[in-house]
C-alpha cells in the first residue's frame, strides 16, 4: 500500500530542495559558460569554445555535484541549458543534445551510487560535450550558417572561417569538449578540496 | 458605501505584456536576430525587432532604460557603420578583432536589451502565474523561477566581489598574466555565496510551503490584451518573414 508497483525501493522523488538546487546551480553554471561563450562570438575564437567553457564552468559544476543525489537533477541541468540556449538564439539543437549529454551524465552518476569522486569527473566530462548542438550549424548546415555570417563579418572572415573547419574538424572538437571538460572537472575538484571544504559548504 | 469587494483584481492594463508573450519575444528576438540574413523581408523585420525594446520601454515609462539603450545602440551602429569601414585600411589583426567584437556586440545588442526588458519587467509572481497559466509541473516550474529570479543575483553578487578583490589588488587587467588565479578569486568566493543564498533559499521557500499539493494563491494581474495581440502579430510577422526569405 506504500509502494507503488514498478518503483524501486530507493528512488526518491525530487523534492522542492532539489528542485531550488537545480535552478541555483544550473544559473550558475550556465552564467559562468555564457561569459566564456561570450569570446567565441568572435569568429576564431569560436574554436577554442570546447575547451575553454567547460573549463572554467566546471568549479560550479562539481560543487554542484556534491550536491546531486537524486537521479533526475543532472538531467534537469542539461534541458534547462539546452533551452536557455534556444531561448538566447542558438536553434534548438542544443535542447536535444543538452537532454541527451544530460541524461547520460546523470546515468554515470547514479552507477556510481551519487558517491564515486571519479565518477562525477566522468560526467562532467561527458556532460560538456552537450555544447556540441551549438556546433551543428556550422557543420551539418554550412552553406546557409556562411551565408547568414557574411553581412556582419564580411566575405573574407566567412572564407578563414570555412578553411579553418573542415568536416574532420567536427570530431576534433568533440575530443576538445572531453578535454575541456576532464580539465574542468580536474580544476573544480581541486577548488573543492582547497576552498570549498575549508568554507564548509561542500 | 458601494458594493465593492475589497479585493479586486482586475485584468492588467496599459502597455504591460503578459509573461508568456514575453517569452516568445525573447525567443524571437534570440533567433531571429541572431541566425537571420540581412535579404528582403528581414531587411526590415530585423531593425523593427531591434528597436522594439526601445518603444517597450518607453511605453512603460522605464526612461533610465530607454536613454541608457538608446545610446548603446547609437554607439554600436556608429561602430558598425561609420568607424570600421573607414579603418578598413588598418587590416591586420587588430583590425579583425575589432570588427569582430563590434559584430559582436550589434548582434547581440537587441536581444540582450529585450532580456534586460523581460527580467526588470516581470516579477517573479507574474512568471510563476504565467508558468502555471501553461501547465509547466510543479518541478520545472520551481527550477524556472528559481533561474529566472537567480540571474540578477548573481550579476550583483558578482558585483559585489569584484569590488572587494579589486579593494585587494586582484584586477581584471593583472589577471591577464594568470587566468586560472582571476577564476579563482571571482569564482570561488561568488560559488560560496551562491550555496549560501540557495539555502536561504530553501528555507524561505519552504516556509510559505512550496511545493505542497495545494495550488498557489497568486494575485498579480496577467493575461492577455490587445496589446499583447499587436505583439503576437509583429512576432508571426517576423517569423513568416524569416521562413520566406
Amino acid at each position: 500500500m506504500f509502494r507503488k508497483e514498478g518503483v524501486k525501493m530507493n528512488r526518491q522523488p525530487l523534492e522542492t530542495r532539489d528542485f531550488i538546487n537545480v535552478g541555483i546551480f544550473t544559473a550558475t553554471y550556465f552564467v559562468v559558460f555564457f561569459v566564456c561563450g561570450m569570446l567565441g562570438y568572435i569568429p576564431i575564437f569560436m574554436l577554442l569554445l570546447p575547451l575553454v567553457c567547460p573549463l572554467a564552468s566546471g568549479i560550479p559544476f562539481m560543487l554542484y555535484l556534491t550536491k546531486v543525489k537524486k537521479f533526475g537533477m543532472v538531467t534537469m541541468t542539461g534541458t534547462i541549458c539546452g533551452v536557455l540556449m534556444l531561448v538566447t538564439g542558438m536553434s534548438w539543437q542544443p535542447v536535444i543534445s543538452g537532454i541527451v549529454c544530460g541524461l547520460v551524465a546523470d546515468l554515470v552518476l547514479k552507477s556510481g551510487d551519487y558517491k564515486s569522486a571519479s565518477k562525477m569527473v566522468l560526467s562532467y566530462t561527458l556532460f560538456s560535450t552537450w555544447l556540441m548542438g551549438m556546433m551543428y550549424p556550422l557543420y551539418f548546415a554550412r552553406e546557409s550558417y556562411f551565408k547568414d555570417m557574411v553581412p556582419t563579418y564580411g566575405q573574407d572572415y566567412v572564407d578563414a572561417l570555412m578553411s579553418y573547419t573542415p568536416p574532420w574538424s567536427f570530431y576534433g572538437l568533440i575530443v576538445l569538449c572531453l578535454v575541456g571538460g576532464f580539465l574542468g572537472a580536474m580544476l573544480g575538484k581541486s577548488v573543492l578540496k582547497r576552498h570549498f571544504l575549508r568554507a564548509g559548504i561542500v | 458605501m458601494s458594493q465593492q469587494t475589497l479585493w479586486e483584481v482586475q485584468g492588467p492594463k496599459g502597455f504591460k505584456l503578459d509573461p508568456r508573450t514575453k517569452l516568445i519575444l525573447i525567443f524571437t528576438s534570440g533567433t531571429i536576430l541572431i541566425t537571420g540574413g540581412q535579404e528582403g523581408w528581414m531587411l526590415w523585420i530585423r531593425p523593427l525587432l531591434a528597436f522594439l525594446p526601445l518603444v517597450l520601454f518607453g511605453l512603460l515609462g522605464r526612461w533610465q532604460a530607454f536613454l541608457k539603450y538608446s545610446l548603446l545602440y547609437t554607439l554600436a551602429y556608429a561602430a558598425e557603420f561609420y568607424l570600421l569601414p573607414n579603418f578598413a585600411r588598418h587590416i591586420g589583426f587588430m583590425g579583425f578583432l575589432a570588427t569582430g567584437i563590434v559584430g559582436v556586440f550589434t548582434r547581440f545588442l537587441p536581444c540582450w536589451a529585450m532580456g534586460q526588458y523581460v527580467v526588470q519587467t516581470t516579477t517573479v509572481s507574474e512568471f510563476i502565474a504565467a508558468m502555471e497559466k501553461i501547465h509547466m509541473p510543479q518541478g520545472m516550474m520551481i527550477s524556472f523561477s528559481v533561474i529566472f529570479r537567480f540571474f540578477p543575483t548573481i550579476k550583483e553578487e558578482f558585483s559585489a566581489i569584484s569590488d572587494a578583490m579589486r579593494m585587494r589588488g586582484i584586477q581584471f587587467k593583472s589577471s591577464f598574466k594568470n587566468p586560472l588565479v582571476f577564476l579563482e578569486y571571482r569564482l570561488v568566493p561568488l560559488m560560496i555565496s551562491v550555496v549560501k543564498i540557495g539555502e536561504e533559499l530553501s528555507a524561505a521557500a519552504l516556509a510559505r510551503g512550496l511545493g505542497k499539493d495545494r495550488k498557489r494563491t497568486n494575485i498579480c494581474r496577467i493575461g492577455f490584451t490587445a496589446f499583447d495581440y499587436v505583439v503576437f502579430a509583429l512576432i508571426v510577422l517576423s517569423w513568416f518573414g524569416k521562413v520566406v526569405s
